[in-house]
């Protein structure tokens, strides 16, 4: 008789089993639920939100080519040649002061102004409805604005009333309900208000050395040309000085930001499946557990080891497809779900789609982790010897599980890594946590090895309940190996992320330095300055006055090699990204730390001469004595470096990464920027007469600014703190698996001890002990590397610093512990209920 | 005379199965003085094990009053009745009812660990060599033989020196030659400490090395009758 093959004979035997349905696979099923779930979700999202803003390209960018100068606009023969292309559009943003004429209050607004052809791409639904241009035109000698919602509330008016910006009374006539070419900024110093360029000529705020962006758009017939005419625009005016980009390079920062954001929470996603993959290895093996003694009558019946090895890979194989299955299908539905509940007042236009690249990856993913933590159980189970039947009880030890065994797990895990790796949009930063991740599981081996090899050797407690406790703890087959991983990496997750979390927020109060000005003060004219100091001398509780003329310049060459082909460190390159703030100054600032050479004397005259902070010239490569070419209202200028300082820029105080010798830009166009310290008292009404008698003048209240970055940082940790809270809830259901898994090895224990003599005081107290010795294990090496993993994110990915708040961690890890406590002891209530008459007669 | 150890009078007890409430005991009236070793016979289902729960306080009467060395047990609570079989009884069952992750030693020294035995430790290994198992101390059930797990079975059972042993057809899972050998090994450490044994059997033989037999069928003790010394 020929043996049937032994596919054929496995699939039998997985259609008899699962006859009896999943009963022992909910950890199993949830740990791949969430995993998946997790991962797919953020990938749809993010591909749904790289679709969308790929497809409104032209109208998030306003144009199909925009054209951009700081301080300047385009001369007519530039503006001509654009014409000549297409429709063009022009676009004019500022800083600017906004008051109200009834309740008196101000607010800094993101002023924004366009012209008739405005927009080109898009629309701008308004509340209440009507046309777009006519809202902004002049009628009965009042111009119109637009405003954000946050507009009104800053200044208690409704819509119809009026609002003064610089010289010129508005009437809000409508709310934006989207800007679609608004350039989606975490940050914004105020809300948005929105007039006609006719109306913004009128207030008189547009002064020679104003900080003003132009922003020219242009329509093309076909905008696949726009890369020629880029081409075309750089060769014809190579000293335009202008930042040119097309509509493949809209929203870069969003892109960039969601690319990062995409990674970030992708490898928390994977960190949850992971986390779940405990619990995946944890459920087979609770369920093999139970199938020994019918694993081995199968052996006796003639079934080979390799029978029983396939039939079980393929009912892990099965339900693995499962749990991914519905993890994937409620990920992909996300984008749907956001937009359907969100639409637009989602700050990115979403494309909902099934992007079947990503529920690809994130099922690999799902599988890989069921198949890699499932193997190790299935080698045990295949080896069980079919000589159980014939004695009382299964061999508790555990059985080697052969080459072919660990050769499947190294590859699994291989390929999982790769998969990692491969699908990561920064494979540096995905290599990093794969290595992470190796090492957190080899720390938690060392450490579950550990805690059982002391259990085992210490002195046996007195006191009953403590002496069980920890013998339970190192007993052949005890699940203290499972729960210290499941416990330890589900709180190094906690410490992790409440690390991160305090770091970040104590960054944000930290940095109002004890001494840090109440107000910046932007924009003041040269012809200002008189008054300004005047109305500020004239104020009780003006601490200190710092005031600098300033200029706005690019640095174009360093050490007189193009900057675009200079080697600069990435921390510095913000120093050459486009127009930066620069000043000039005689005599050496007051608080001013020279780290290398001298300051000029007061009455220089000679060449141009520049002092630069030392991060900047470390970055840079340079020292004293080098040149640096810097681009000032189109006029370059040549200046050796005379002095480097060491600025701290976390003081708040006002500083310039460059600073002229005198004699080089006194004659230029400028504002003057002052930075005003004021006894908390006198913040309101200095802020009040300044902005009431100097209307121009752009006010930035710093306790303003850091609430923003607060609200900010907060937005982003929201993101993370979901995702790291799947990992954690995985962790607990982990762990809640670990529990049940173990029940029925508790509840025959708990008869045998009531049999004993063992009340149920006796054995709560015995189990409490033994999880709250496993919870202070876990909690212990959690501090170490949840510390170091909060570590790595501050320092490599943040480059922000990191303290260590005891307070906040073992805080994080009582309440974590006494979670577990709460959770094991739940798990093990029905074995302290047993009644063991019932267990012993079944028996 | 010696006193009564076990009163039990007119002892009900159901069970509800799933076909509905069974009646297990049906008035059982039994009375066995200090010392004195009894063997309980009849047919499967006749409610021989349950008669043995009963007496442990495993299992609680419906009705009727079970006194075991002057103890209600109808009085005692869950934990009451587990302080009181850690004192007076000792129960050996047909499959040894080991804890299988612990040695042989931790399993007997569990009674006294419970009772908060500062020596338990020492006394389980002097327990363990009277059943001639000192070698095996540090052994799990899963490596000892059938023979072996039934003598650390009697072992624990013995350990706290109850009054009453309670013994469910414990050669039922050892070959003839075995259950012998554990068997002499029970009457002898009966003797040794005076305990009172109530055995169940299936075996005549096993039955007749007992002071008195009781027939049990359908929840009843149908006769009682003096065993020929």
């Amino acid at each position: 008789m020929n043996e049937p093959p032994v596919l054929r004979q496995a699939w039998r035997l997985v259609r008899r089993e699962l006859r009896g349905g999943l009963h022992g696979f909910g950890v199993f099923l949830g740990c791949l639920f969430l995993g998946v779930f997790a991962i797919s979700a953020i990938g749809s999202f993010s591909a749904a939100a790289r679709s969308g803003l790929l497809a409104d390209a032209s109208a998030l960018l306003g144009g199909d080519l925009e054209v951009r100068l700081v301080h300047r606009p385009l001369d007519p023969a530039q503006q001509a040649y654009l014409r000549e292309r297409g429709q063009l559009s022009g676009v004019l943003e500022l800083r600017t002061m906004a008051a109200s004429l009834d309740t008196e209050r101000r607010v800094l607004v993101e002023l924004k102004a366009v012209d008739v052809a405005y927009p080109l791409y898009g629309q701008l639904p308004l509340d209440p409805e009507q046309p777009f241009q006519s809202a902004l035109a002049l009628d009965s000698g009042d111009y119109g604005a637009l405003v954000e919602e946050a507009f009104l509330q800053r200044l208690s008016i409704r819509v119809g009333e009026k609002v003064r910006v610089g010289a010129v009374d508005f009437v809000v006539r409508g709310v934006l309900k989207a800007e679609p070419d608004r350039t989606i900024r975490a940050f914004t110093l105020g809300p948005r208000l929105l007039v006609s360029r006719s109306g913004l000529d009128a207030t008189g705020l547009l002064q020679p050395g104003s900080l003003v962006t132009y922003a020219y758009r242009l329509r093309l017939a076909d905008r696949e040309q726009v890369d020629q005419l880029k081409l075309d625009l750089q060769q014809q005016f190579p000293d335009a000085g202008w930042r040119l980009r097309s509509w493949r390079e809209a929203a870069p920062r969003v892109r960039f930001f969601l690319e990062r954001m995409n990674t970030n929470l992708t490898l928390l996603g994977l960190c949850a499946l992971l986390v779940g993959g405990l619990g995946v290895s944890g459920a087979v093996r609770g369920y093999l557990g139970k199938k020994v003694l019918h694993i081995a009558t199968l052996k006796c019946l003639g079934a080979s080891a390799r029978v029983i090895f396939v039939a079980y890979l393929l009912q892990i194989l099965l339900l693995g497809l499962l749990g991914a299955a519905t993890g994937l299908l409620a990920g992909g539905c996300i984008p749907f779900l956001l937009d359907w509940l969100l639409g637009e007042s989602l700050p990115i236009p979403l494309q909902p789609g099934f992007y079947p690249q990503v529920l690809l990856v994130a099922a690999l993913f799902g599988l890989l982790i069921a198949l890699l933590f499932s193997l190790k159980e299935l080698g045990i189970a295949c080896r069980v010897p079919a000589a159980v039947l014939f004695r009382g009880y299964v061999e508790t030890e555990r059985k080697n599980l052969g080459k072919k065994v660990w050769l499947a797990i190294l590859l699994t895990a291989g390929l999982l890594i790769l998969v990692a790796v491969l699908s990561s949009s920064d494979r540096r930063l995905a290599g990093w946590f794969v290595l992470g991740a190796l090492a957190c599981f080899l720390i938690f081996r060392l450490l579950a090895g550990l805690v059982i090899a002391v259990a085992r050797r210490l002195l046996r407690p007195q006191q009953p309940a403590l002496r069980l406790g920890l013998a339970n703890i190192h007993r052949p087959g005890a699940p203290a190996g499972s729960i210290l991983f499941s416990l330890g990496l589900g709180l190094t997750a906690l410490v992790m992320i409440v690390l991160v979390q305090a770091n970040l927020n104590s960054m944000v109060s930290d940095s109002i330095p004890a001494e840090a000005p109440a107000f910046f003060f932007l924009d003041i004219q040269p012809e200002q300055v008189a008054p300004f100091e005047q109305l500020l001398n004239d104020s009780a509780g003006l601490v200190r006055l710092e005031r600098y003329p300033t200029l706005r310049g690019r640095i174009t060459a360093i050490a007189g090699v193009p900057v675009e082909q200079a080697q600069i460190d990435p921390k510095v390159r913000w120093a050459v990204r486009g127009d930066r703030f620069l000043s000039y100054s005689a005599v050496m600032p007051s608080g001013t730390q020279l780290s290398r050479g001298g300051w000029w004397p007061a009455d220089y005259s000679g060449p141009p001469k520049l002092s630069l902070t030392a991060d900047v010239a470390a970055g840079f490569g340079v020292s004293i004595g080098d040149r640096l070419r810097v681009n000032i209202l189109g006029r370059e200028i040549d200046a050796e470096i005379a002095n480097l300082r060491t600025v701290d820029w976390s003081t708040l105080e006002l500083n310039f990464a460059l600073l002229f010798s005198p004699g080089v830009l006194e004659n230029a166009p400028q504002t003057h920027i002052a930075a005003v310290h004021l006894l908390p008292e006198a913040e309101e009404s200095v802020y009040k007469r300044i902005t009431d008698a100097l209307p121009n003048v752009s006010a930035i209240s710093t306790r303003e600014v850091l609430a923003n970055v607060s609200r900010t940082l907060a937005r982003i940790g929201a993101a993370f703190q979901g995702m790291a809270g799947i990992a954690l809830l995985t962790g607990f259901l982990v762990l809640a698996g670990a529990v049940s898994a173990d029940q029925h090895r508790r509840i025959q224990d708990a008869v045998i001890f009531k049999v004993c003599g063992a009340t149920r005081r006796d054995i709560l107290l015995s189990f409490a002990a033994e999880f709250a010795l496993l919870g202070l294990a876990a909690g212990a090496i959690s501090i170490l590397t949840g510390g170091l993993a909060a570590l790595a994110i501050l320092k490599g990915l943040m480059d922000a610093p990191f303290n260590f708040y005891p307070g906040i961690v073992f805080a994080t890890l009582a309440a974590g512990i006494g979670l577990t406590l709460l959770l094991g002891l739940l798990g093990t209530w029905k074995a302290l209920g047993q009644k063991p008459a019932g267990y012993l007669r079944e028996d | 005379m010696a006193d009564p150890i076990i009163e039990i009078s007119n002892l009900q007890l159901s069970l509800v199965g799933g076909a509905g409430p069974v009646n297990i005991l049906r008035g059982v009236d039994l009375r066995v003085m200090s010392g004195e070793t009894v063997s309980i016979v009849g047919p499967s289902g006749a409610g021989k094990t349950t008669l043995l729960m009963a007496l442990s306080g495993l299992e609680r009467a419906s009705s009727g009053v079970v006194t075991i060395a002057g103890t209600r047990l109808d009085r005692l609570d869950e934990d009451a009745l587990a302080r009181f079989r850690r004192r007076q009884v000792g129960i050996v069952f047909q499959s040894f009812h080991l804890v299988p992750t612990m040695t042989a030693l931790e399993n007997v020294a569990l009674p006294l660990e419970f009772a908060g035995a500062s020596d338990a430790l020492q006394r389980a290994q002097a327990a363990l060599a009277a059943t001639g198992l000192s070698a095996r101390a540090a052994h799990f059930p899963g490596q000892l033989s059938g023979g072996e797990q039934q003598r650390v079975a009697l072992a624990r059972a013995f350990v706290a020196q109850p009054a009453l042993l309670l013994a469910d057809e414990p050669t039922g899972n050892l070959d003839r030659e075995t259950g012998q050998l554990v068997m002499d090994l029970l009457f002898n450490l009966q003797r040794e400490l005076g305990t009172t044994l109530i055995l169940v059997t299936h075996d005549p033989a096993l039955a007749q090395r007992c002071s008195r037999s009781i027939r049990m069928a359908d929840g009843q003790l149908l006769d009682l009758a003096e065993a020929q010394p």
